[in-house]
């Protein structure tokens, strides 16, 4: 146990300054990962070039099934000018990411992290919450929770870093 | 109330004990279990009400869980 | 720890707000986004051994108007008959009773604890309830209540709000209440600790009705403690003023020697404070194992009647497949009487005391509770259950004086609860 113990008070604190930073300018790359993916596997950093929406999700997520059709239009109507969506599902059992899958199809990339390693990394705060990574690799912002009145905001971010 | 300050000092030690003991800090990510509907701190609110109205007629004591009820003459 | 293969219908139950703090988030707001119109209802039976019957069908409509905002309400018909103890005390010969009204007299048998079986009610009463997120870590729920039977009106505002804190692992709630009830009795107000006439006489009264205020503020917090577990406490300050006596109750007095009930005026109307402060203590624990749930909570209450009580509670939702649950339930309350409460008064006692009560409810009094509930998950967020619970209350009696040794003072009343729930999705 104290191994595990000492484990998640490194994630913390390494979330916590994640977070520290973060907020207050993100003139960082986005950190990197590898995970498995709706086709073999995902590397981060293999997307320079693109302009990242990073998003977390899970199946349990309320919102998340909200943010699934308006995500779908989102790559529908930008993935040609460069956009690239990735939704890092946390699902402990990935099974249950499927069944949520099978009833709100993603039509943009998904990649799966159930040792929630990668959301530690970012210091995600809530569920659903997303990432702009700028087409050099950079963070942008951060965006947490989604309601229907904060769509606006986050494409006008979408559409300024594509035309960047 | 000297019997009501031993309550609340049993409580409060035992409820320390307890979250103390088992405490760990859970990540946004990791509230699946804590999300479902029978995790909910009232997952039956007609059950819950029947009940209160029930011993609220049969008994003096009254309250605790949260506020308005609704009044009835049956007490 | 990994979740057992998740299965269609207990995905459908699992409703979650992310935004929200897992457990005080209103369930039901994901489907609610799909489907907004969540019905639930449930029909009680309510049946006391040789005492009263009661069924009471309910109602609660919730409706998703905004992000995270509800409305809803409540309807709920209580049907009440049968007989009532009305605090008399047996005797070894037949007793005879004025109805409240005044109009009529009823009979009770020698040896018999006195039932007043006038008793017949219907109680109706409406509910309404607006859930509305008043920031990000904010969240209020206000509600309006209104109820009604023939001898009683009740109207009420309340309100709470919740903040987050701790990154929603933390929930402080605080919450406030007040009621305003009328009571206008049948044949009006007796005045308390005046005997109660022999038909065709009539009582003293007061007034034909009269009012009370029950006002409550609560403070609670609610801990995230680990993934499967959830704990809350709260602590609730409660204040009653105004008519708080039972209208309808008596005592009997006796002869402080032989025991045996005054010649005249055997019996007396009741009378209580005209003001109660109330203190409560709630403690409540949720623990999920693999599939299964326990709660737990407990209960402190005193109030400044005298009267402290303990209520300890379980349930364990045991998860027989994905669709179907069994849930043993277990209840204990015990309680301590109020300063005034009295099985019976000596004769001149009604004269010196300023309250007494015979009500075996402000008694020493122990309530056991068994029950096992059966649920069914049909579709998504369609749900059927049914529950069958059994309970007692034991009340003991002031010691008994001469004749009295041959009654049984003490309460024991039997009641069998069924309720059978329908919810579902529109």
């Amino acid at each position: 146990m104290p191994a595990t113990g000492m484990n998640s008070a490194l994630r913390m604190v390494a979330a916590l300054l994640l977070f520290l930073i973060s907020s207050l300018a993100y003139s960082d790359p986005a950190p990197d990962f590898t995970l498995p993916a709706d086709k073999g596997e995902i590397r981060l950093s293999d997307l320079k070039g693109k302009v990242v929406y990073l998003d977390f999700w899970a199946s349990w997520c309320g919102p998340c099934r909200k943010s699934f059709p308006w995500m779908n239009d989102l790559q529908a109507r930008y993935g040609d000018k460069g956009l690239v969506i990735l939704a890092v599902n946390l699902d402990k059992d990935t099974a249950a990411a499927k069944q949520f899958l099978e009833k709100y199809p993603a039509h943009f990339r998904v990649a799966y992290d159930p040792d929630g390693k990668v959301p530690a990394l970012y210091g995600v705060k809530g569920m659903p919450s997303s990432f702009f990574i700028s087409r050099d690799g950079q963070m942008h912002s951060a965006h947490q929770g989604f309601h229907d009145q904060d769509t606006a905001g986050l494409e006008a971010t979408v559409q300024s870093l594509l035309n960047k | 109330m000297p019997k009501s300050i031993t309550a609340l000092i049993l409580i409060s030690v035992f409820t320390t004990f307890i979250g103390g003991c088992a405490y760990q800090r859970v990540q946004p990510w990791e509230r699946d279990i804590l999300a479902q509907k029978k995790m909910s701190l009232d997952p039956y609110p007609l059950d819950t009400y029947l009940d209160e109205h029930i011993y609220f007629s049969k008994e003096n004591s009254s309250g605790g869980q949260g506020v308005g009820g609704g009044g009835c003459g049956c007490n | 720890m990994q979740l057992k293969n998740p299965k269609p219908i207990r995905q459908a139950l699992t409703l979650a707000t992310c935004g929200m703090l897992a457990g005080v988030a209103p369930a039901g707001s994901v489907l609610a986004a799909d489907k907004p119109l969540e019905v639930d209802s449930a029909i009680l039976f309510y049946s006391e051994t040789d005492r009263v019957q009661a069924f009471e069908p309910v109602v609660r409509v919730r409706k998703e108007i905004g992000e995270e905002e509800f409305v809803s309400a409540r309807v709920v018909i209580d049907a009440l008959t049968g007989s009532s103890a009305n605090g008399a005390i047996a005797t070894a010969t037949p007793q005879t009773f004025t109805s409240p009204s005044g109009n009529a007299t009823y009979q009770v048998n020698a040896n018999e604890t006195p039932l007043d079986p006038t008793f017949h009610d219907t109680r109706g009463a409406v509910n309404a309830q607006w859930e509305k997120p008043l920031s990000q870590q904010l969240k209020g729920v206000f509600s309006a209540n209104a109820s009604t039977e023939f001898d009683y009106t009740s109207f009420g505002l309340a309100a709470t709000i919740s903040k987050d804190i701790n990154d929603k692992l933390t929930t402080l709630i605080v919450g406030a209440s007040a009621n305003f009830d009328q009571v206008s009795p049948a044949g009006n107000i007796p005045v308390g600790l005046t005997p109660m006439p022999v038909f065709p006489a009539v009582k003293t009264t007061t007034d034909a009705s009269d009012t009370k205020t029950v006002t409550d503020l609560m403070f609670g917090v609610t801990q995230v403690i680990n993934r499967n577990t959830l704990m809350q406490l709260n602590y609730s300050f409660g204040s009653d003023s105004g008519y708080l006596t039972d209208p309808y109750k008596i005592l009997s007095v006796v002869d402080g020697g032989t025991g045996a009930l005054r010649a005249s005026d055997p019996y007396v109307y009741e009378k209580r404070p005209d003001s109660r402060a109330r203190n409560a203590l709630y403690w409540k624990m949720q623990h999920q194992f693999t599939e299964d749930v326990l709660t737990l909570s407990y209960r402190y209450y005193g109030d400044d009647w005298g009267v402290t009580s303990h209520t300890l509670e379980g349930f364990y939702r045991y998860e027989l497949n994905a669709t179907h649950y069994l849930q043993p339930h277990v209840r204990y309350y015990r309680q301590g009487k109020a300063d005034f409460y009295h099985t019976y008064l000596i004769d001149g006692q009604e004269t010196t005391l300023k309250e007494a009560s015979a009500d075996y409810r402000l008694g020493d009094l122990t309530t056991t509770t068994l029950g096992l509930k059966y649920g069914m998950a049909l579709g998504e967020g369609s749900e059927f259950g049914v529950r069958l619970e059994v309970m007692n209350q034991s009340g003991e009696s002031d010691s008994p004086i001469g004749v009295m040794a041959g009654q049984d003072l003490s309460t024991d009343l039997n009641a069998v609860i069924l309720q059978i729930n329908y919810s579902l999705l529109f």
